[in-house]
């Protein structure tokens, strides 16, 4: 296993312990996939992004980059960051803020800073705007110059703290197509953004930070797709045979030609579906039920799939009663 | 080390785009320029034989040539002194608090440069720029008074190195507070109270006699040791441009020191921050 990224227990505490900005996270990610790191507001992601960055240092735990831990400088040789409300000086032009940032990253060679600052620019759709100073840019500018300084160096691994934030809708798919670019080459993507919709466009594994503490890390594919919940395209008209659907089941509805299940594993479904066999029941076909990312990120952060899932079809309200 | 470089290389591009700046080096122009076309000194064998200021005689002058150019260099050094350090203060005080500042440090932080790399680089930056004002005022002035009298004084060129010398610790001291407090205002202010109370210091012999316990005489001492001797640095430069005796070289090898650990200071203090 190729790890780029890994932490354990990293703990970081402010104001004398009263704001827990990260609890115990331990994460790791594998060379050559774009992982998207979410959470609401103050879930700890920037301090997470500042401590792998050596921006900040963790009152507990560790965390390495290449396997160099993260408070040598040697760590970000290989690392291209994108911060969120980043500010360049006002006084450079693009081209020289991106050389000033290619020598800070030690490229030595001014010919291959400028072959490598002309190829970028272009990409961004900055070229035009190199001999212009920064002060003059729109915030998309920013946004664009400030992609082209995080993978001037050919970084391996490139953090983006919202890299599309002020950018309009082309410049976003430009973005988009980009990073998917940068992963064929093999690049390690670590994406920070608030539009989950991106996030699942791209990402190829996800972790769901939460008060600071990580409450899920998954590919997109096992974030969105239920092993409990199941579609049966079968027609259940009998309230009778539905009752024992029911009773075997965690919960259960049945309409418009269909049935969705909640089951507790696969078993039980199997038990289902062998249930209306035996009642003649013909299924068309069985899915897994599949949700958006969006839907996922507010079930993990609102509490357990269960909880959820008895809000989504209203069952079992009476039984929790009961037992209350 | 060419990471360092290029930290002082953009520093010192970031000071040149500031009015400060611009402003010192205009009016260091202005004055190589009165030098070299208002005066106009009348040299034979070393001796002056007519001086003229604005194309006007000055008559019933009667002094020798090289006291004359002495005279001419001492009043430069002490401009520098007070009001080029002045203006060198209030136009480096805002470099690191700035580079700090959220939004710049974050991508300047997450290159592979360390964090003392990146003070020393920026730290150098400023002085460079404040050494090239120094110098191309101190150098330009030496060289037009020299082919003008043809008298070479070269310890006016000395005086240069101690005003650049005691701006070196000026600075450490408003890196540290820079680095502490992340604040210019407070960065300036406290280089002008060292330059302000230094003089006091100096006398603290005579203030000793106004203070009622020996515990406020200590606390003098105290201060007086653990800031830069500035005033009497000053008194050096003058001596050294006037080919004084130099009574001892303490107040500048002290001053030195204590600019030194001021620097490491705020080194330790960046290693430490979290941003």
């Amino acid at each position: 296993m190729n790890e780029i990224i890994a932490t354990q227990n990293l703990t970081r505490h402010y104001n004398r312990g009263r704001v827990k900005a990260l609890q115990g996270v331990s994460l790791r990610s594998e060379a050559g996939k774009i992982f998207g790191l979410l959470g609401p507001n103050g879930a700890g992601k920037t301090t997470f992004i500042k401590i792998l960055l050596g921006l900040q240092r963790p009152d507990n735990g560790t965390a390495t980059l290449f396997g160099i831990p993260v408070n040598d400088p040697g760590a970000r040789a290989q690392v291209g960051y994108l911060p969120e409300n980043h500010r360049f000086p006002e006084f450079l032009t693009g081209a020289a803020l991106l050389d000033y940032c290619g020598r800070l990253s030690g490229m030595r060679d001014k010919q291959k800073r400028l072959q490598r600052a002309e190829v970028l620019l272009k990409r961004v759709k900055m070229w035009e705007w190199r001999n212009t100073r920064t002060k003059k840019y729109s915030k998309g500018m920013v946004q664009r110059l400030g992609l082209a300084q995080a993978l001037l160096h050919d970084p391996q691994l490139i953090f983006l703290d919202e890299p599309t934030d002020g950018v309009d809708p082309i410049g976003r798919k430009e973005i988009r197509d980009l990073l998917l670019e940068l992963k064929q080459q093999g690049k390690t993507i670590f994406l920070n953004s608030h539009l989950l919709s991106e996030v699942e466009m791209i990402c190829d594994e996800v972790a769901i930070l939460h008060k600071g503490q990580l409450l899920r890390q998954g590919t997109v594919h096992e974030l969105t797709t239920s092993d409990k919940r199941y579609r049966l395209h079968a027609h259940v008209g009998d309230a009778e045979l539905l009752q024992q659907v029911r009773s075997r089941v965690s919960a259960a509805e049945a309409q418009n030609g269909h049935l969705d299940v909640v089951v507790s594993n696969v078993q039980s479904l199997n038990d289902v579906i062998d249930l209306l066999r035996q009642h003649q029941v013909l299924i068309q076909a069985i899915m897994p039920h599949k949700q958006s990312l969006e839907d996922s990120f507010f079930q993990t952060i609102q509490g357990t799939d269960a909880s959820d899932l008895n809000a989504l079809f209203d069952v079992n309200k009476a039984e929790q009663e009961a037992n209350v | 080390m060419n990471k360092i470089w290029a930290v002082s290389y953009y520093t010192f591009r970031e000071s040149l785009a500031r009015k400060t700046f611009i402003g010192f080096f205009i009016i260091s122009s202005i004055v190589l320029a009165i030098l070299l076309l208002a005066i106009n000194i009348d040299a034979v064998d070393g001796a002056m034989a007519g001086l003229s200021v604005f194309g006007k005689e000055a008559r019933g002058l009667e002094i020798e040539l090289e006291k004359l150019v002495i005279n001419i260099e001492v009043g430069l050094a002490t401009a520098l002194f007070t009001a080029g350090l002045f203006f060198s203060i209030f136009a480096t005080a805002s470099l690191v608090p700035n580079m700090l500042d959220k939004g710049n440090i974050d991508w300047l932080l997450a290159k592979p440069i360390s964090r003392e790399g990146l003070l020393v680089g920026r730290y150098l930056g400023g002085l460079m720029v404040v050494a090239f004002n120094v110098f191309y005022l101190i150098a330009g002035a030496w060289l037009i008074l020299s082919l003008k009298t043809g008298v070479w004084h070269f310890p006016f060129l000395l005086s240069g190195v101690l005003i650049i010398a005691i701006f070196a610790v000026i600075y450490a001291f408003m890196v540290f507070l820079g680095v502490s407090v992340q604040n210019s205002a407070v960065a300036i202010m406290g280089a002008y109270l060292i330059m302000f109370f230094s003089p006091m210091l100096v006398q603290r012999d005579r203030i000793y006699a106004l203070l009622s316990s020996k515990i406020w005489q200590w606390l003098l001492d105290v201060i007086y040791y653990l800031t830069p001797r500035t005033f009497e640095v000053g008194a050096m430069v003058k001596d050294t441009v006037l080919l004084e005796p130099i009574a001892s070289w303490a107040p500048i090898w002290h001053s030195m020191a204590l600019g030194v650990l001021f620097f490491s200071a705020a080194v330790l203090l960046l290693k430490r921050k979290n941003f």
